[in-house]
């Protein structure tokens, strides 16, 4: 679909800019569009590079973040299942427990994840593990419950993290951040 | 001329003969709301396409595998075992073996969306193409398995007598070549699914429910003079006026499924085409009563489709199915005909639900394209014909190029029909060449419980057959939720290509208990000027 405008406001428009930049505050976009007015509120990770043209937060996010923001709090508000309860029970041991064992899988450790909690790197291995469907335009938790609806044992622990910490996990994969 | 005192030929008083009123056999009627969609702002359109891929494959992968072990478990070649493999691209190059995964075909003349990107000025919509294969140029077709790991390129000549379609879920046998494709030696589909038993959603089934089901498809009602005639006599037909006593009766008919296509798609775009040049452009501005432009909507077709609904729905239950030309929405599933389109006729349809109840069947309802329902104990499943045109135009039976045989090509219709219900895709196309919904949680279109009546509408001509499973239930595997008989029993369905009325006149009755096919035409009689 193509990225959606918000509003005709010719402040925001930027003007051709001069300098490079990267990370996720400003895109490379083709000269005539107008980028995707796509900044998040939350980012968990923080940008070396400060862009030297700025641009201003919008007032509303970006719509696929509103639909996965949406189907998280309809998934949060179902009743406590059989396999809800179990999660609430594995402890912080159990998920160190389980991390361990997935990073014993590789052969090498995995770099550029120093800076990320426990929760998210565990949340970001199911992210990309493709044998429980695509992670982009999906809530976490939404999909760790059709996967377990499709009979696919995906692991529990993924789930206690996503049930215990609500408010500070992110609920939209990183992936599908970088790629919206 | 003699007068008897009993006979006065035809000028008599009227006789006391009591006569027996005849009442129509009751229906047991209980819609499945497999393709209702949420409503308003619950539905939702973000999401992207490759879900129902994956939730296809999810749900098929284990069926299909079980087909595959049970078939290919110390299957040997020249000494060489077929070993399983979990992902497409784990296949090594001259290792015999097999994988599941879904089909993907790269046709030449598919409609493709980066084509229509490139173009810059649209001027018209492109006809709708009759077939995606070029047949000049047959190694353009490339037939690829893919899942989540990747895709793998099929060759083999097995492919060209296999029937295979965008999105069915196989497992194919074979060893990879030098190339890197893969030599197919044998595919196998997941095959029909368990079938519930009769009368599996009545709670009560009191008497036997004899009765006929009445079939219709492709009304075509377009608001002019040249329909009344057929639709005269099919109303005549239906409330009993005209049908001979005895095993003939017409009350034995016990509902009545419209099949789709009941509006005629030429009244608008006449309309449309005359309002071209620039003098109605400037009467378009100038005069709109009744709130809509009437030089470009003409509300007699569904005008008169109302009022032969209303004058069948006192004495008969009918379920309206939109199709193509209906209106409805455009991707499947089409959801059911709003009732406001009708005005007469909603008297007859229930009340709307309120709040999160279930709807209630009414005596006129209107369903969803495709459709899923229990009557009179039956399971049917059926479409208004989307789905059967689209396949076709990416399989090339023989004899269908340019001089297309009437009866090869209702075969053909059949034998896809066949393959759908083998392949357990009700719509195997859907989303790479039919507009659909993106399910994201639940995909309907896999067909979960093999019915008992597997119909399509708008075929353009009649045929019908009965197809087996090819083993019984199994009580163990993923079916054993279903497994409600306690024998094992051969899954038995009845195919149905339901002719477009417009055209052929013709009304399928399909007896409950024997699940015999009649065919009643209507057709207006041909003088002998005319047939000559």
């Amino acid at each position: 679909m193509p990225p959606s405008r918000r509003g005709g406001n010719a402040s925001t428009r930027r003007p051709n800019q001069s300098t490079l930049s990267f990370g996720t505050r400003s895109r490379i976009t083709k000269p005539t569009a107008t980028p995707t007015q796509s900044l998040k509120a939350k980012n968990p990770v923080e940008r070396a590079v400060v862009p030297d043209v700025v641009t201003p937060e919008p007032a509303q996010p970006h719509i696929a973040e509103v639909v996965v923001r949406e189907q998280a709090k309809e998934e949060v508000s179902q009743p406590l299942s059989a396999e809800d309860e179990r999660a609430l029970k594995v402890s912080q041991r159990d998920l160190q427990r389980y991390w361990k064992g997935e990073e014993a899988k590789r052969r090498t450790p995995r770099v550029h994840q120093q800076d990320l909690s426990l929760e998210e790197k565990i949340l970001r291995h199911f992210d990309l593990s493709s044998q429980y469907g695509p992670c982009i335009g999906i809530a976490r938790l939404k999909r760790w419950r059709r996967a377990s609806m499709l009979n696919l044992d995906p692991p529990i622990e993924v789930l206690a993290v996503l049930l215990k910490a609500e408010t500070d996990v992110n609920q939209r994969a990183h992936v599908d951040e970088l790629m919206s | 001329m003699s007068t008897n005192d009993k006979d006065y030929g035809f000028l008599r008083p009227p006789s006391d003969e009591q006569y027996e009123s005849v009442y129509r056999e009751p229906s047991h009627y209980h819609p499945l709301h497999t393709f209702a969609l949420p409503v308003g702002s619950e539905r939702h359109y973000q999401q992207q396409y490759g879900d129902m891929y994956f939730l296809r494959l999810a749900k098929l992968k284990p069926a299909v595998e079980q087909v595959a072990t049970e078939a290919w478990e110390g299957f040997n070649i020249a000494g060489e075992h077929a070993r399983r493999v979990d992902r497409v691209l784990d296949v090594r190059q001259g290792d015999l073996c097999w994988v599941a995964g879904t089909v993907y075909m790269d046709l030449p003349l598919k409609p493709n969306i980066l084509d229509d990107l490139t173009k810059e000025h649209f001027t018209s919509a492109p006809p709708p193409r009759r077939t995606y294969l070029d047949p000049s140029k047959p190694e353009l077709t490339q037939v690829m398995l893919e899942d989540e790991s990747g895709r793998l390129r099929l060759t083999g000549s097995l492919l060209s007598s296999t029937q295979l379609v965008t999105g069915a879920v196989v497992a194919v046998l074979g060893t990879e070549n030098a190339n890197g494709d893969f030599e197919v030696v044998d595919v196998k589909v997941p095959d029909l699914p368990s079938q519930p038993r009769r009368w599996n959603k009545t709670e009560d089934k009191k008497d036997g429910g004899k009765g006929k089901i009445a079939f219709v498809s492709g009304l075509g009602i377009t608001g002019t003079s040249s329909d009344t005639l057929a639709l005269e006599l099919l109303t005549d037909y239906l409330l009993g006026y005209t049908s001979p006593s005895g095993d003939e009766d017409a009350s034995k008919i016990t509902r009545l499924i419209i099949a789709g296509n009941s509006l005629g798609s030429g009244a608008t775009l006449e309309a449309a085409t005359t309002a071209a040049s620039a003098e109605s452009a400037k009467k378009k501005n100038a005069s709109k009563k009744y709130g809509y432009d009437a030089s470009t909507y003409n509300s007699s077709p569904i005008t008169q489709l109302d009022s032969f609904l209303s004058e069948i729905l006192p004495s008969i239950p009918v379920t309206l199915m939109p199709g193509e030309h209906d209106p409805a929405n455009v991707s499947l599933p089409q959801q059911g005909v709003h009732r406001a389109m009708f005005l007469k006729s909603r008297a007859y349809c229930s009340a709307p639900p309120s709040g999160d109840q279930q709807p209630e069947p009414g005596w006129f309802d209107s369903v969803t394209n495709p459709w899923e329902g229990e009557v009179e104990g039956l399971r049917m499943l059926g479409t208004s014909g989307q789905n059967v045109d689209d396949v076709l135009r990416y399989l090339d039976f023989a004899g269908e190029d340019g001089t297309s045989e009437n009866n090869e090509d209702a075969e053909a219709r059949i034998r896809v029909m066949e393959a759908m219900l083998r392949w357990r895709c009700l719509v195997p196309t859907a989303p790479d060449t039919i507009w659909c919904y993106p399910f994201q949680t639940n995909d309907p279109f896999v067909i979960q419980s093999c019915p008992h009546i597997f119909f399509t509408g708008n075929q353009p001509q009649f045929k019908t057959a009965v197809i087996e499973g090819d083993s019984p239930l199994r009580l163990d595997g993923p079916d054993a939720s279903m497994a409600e008989a306690d024998d094992s029993s051969i899954p038995r369905v009845r195919l149905l290509t339901i002719p477009k009325f417009s055209e052929t006149g013709e009304l399928i009755l399909v007896d409950t208990d024997t699940l015999e096919v009649e065919v009643v035409r209507f057709a207006g009689f041909a003088g002998q000027e005319e047939k000559k």
